[in-house]
């Protein structure tokens, strides 16, 4: 298989809950998978993620998505960045930005995060 | 006394911290007692990126903060010190630093660990430390966030 692979991670069940949320509007999602770092340590957090992306994203476009920059999942997304393990990681993760996540055509790694976040940013609003 | 919070979690500054303490609390500084860190830039710059702005952090090895430490302590500028473990802030408690209150934010599984709340697992070095600290004079207790209930931890470690 090749394409686009992502692990979503985020704090209690955030991660679980957007999968979730994704599912319900577009379907099953076989490209994404969820961590939480509930009740798991540091070191705990990066080994699931990587036992992740060694599962299913080995020799594909690997990302990671996280709820919070600088909490203890950006903090493995972002040591996992460094190791080389995935092209990048998207912080701030929301709804829209997994249904971009599932739903653009395959591009180079900086132009897919360029329009990724992008749209994420402008789906967010308030009224009046 | 400006220190407002003496924690021990592995995870350091992350959200429980930076979210729930700091917002509640508003330290002004963070300050992060760790050999490892303390010559170790690129995992001080992934720490940083998760403090929010108004409050400043240091990475001090042990040595620095046996040094520095008590200025930071009698300073009028609120701040939180944290550890990655308790031997790290019993050893400070011993080497003279003024603590009243451990606050256990995160002690999670491994070899030899056994559990005794969702986000606290003691080793017998842990056991051993928290019995000394209190005989010492200093409460050791579990609380990952302001609106959790505190957990004594002395007794709770043998089950």
């Amino acid at each position: 298989m090749t394409g686009r692979c992502g692990v979503v991670v985020g704090h209690g069940r955030a991660a679980e809950g957007l999968l979730s949320a994704l599912t319900q509007v577009a379907g099953e999602q076989p490209n994404l998978w969820a961590v939480s770092n509930q009740g798991r340590g540091g070191d705990e957090l990066e080994a699931e993620i990587l036992r992740l992306l060694d599962a299913h994203c080995a020799g594909r476009d690997a990302y990671l998505l996280s709820d919070m920059d600088g909490g203890s999942c950006g903090q493995a997304c972002r040591r996992l960045l460094a190791q080389g393990r995935v092209r990048a990681v998207l912080f701030g993760v929301n709804l829209p930005l997994l249904v971009e996540f599932a739903f653009l055509p395959e591009l180079p790694s900086d132009q897919f995060v360029t329009v990724a976040v992008e749209k994420s940013r402008k789906a967010l609003g308030a009224h009046p | 006394m400006s220190v407002l919070l003496f924690r021990v979690d592995e995870r350091l500054i992350h959200g429980q911290v930076v979210v729930g303490w700091a917002r509640r609390l508003r330290p002004r500084r963070i300050i992060v007692v760790s050999d490892e860190l303390a010559d170790d830039p690129l995992e001080q710059s992934i720490y940083r990126t998760g403090i929010p702005e108004g409050i400043r952090a240091d990475f001090w090895s042990e040595r620095e903060a046996r040094a520095e430490l008590p200025a930071a302590i009698d300073s009028d500028e609120p701040a939180f010190v944290l550890t990655a473990d308790l031997g790290t802030m019993s050893r400070l408690a011993q080497d003279g630093v003024r603590i009243e209150e451990i606050n256990v934010g995160g002690i999670h599984r491994g070899a030899g660990r056994r559990r005794v709340l969702p986000y606290v697992s003691l080793d017998a070095d842990d056991e051993r430390l928290i019995e000394e600290l209190e005989r010492g004079g200093v409460r050791v207790v579990a609380r990952d966030v302001p609106t959790a209930a505190a957990v004594r931890l002395a007794g709770r470690a043998r089950g």
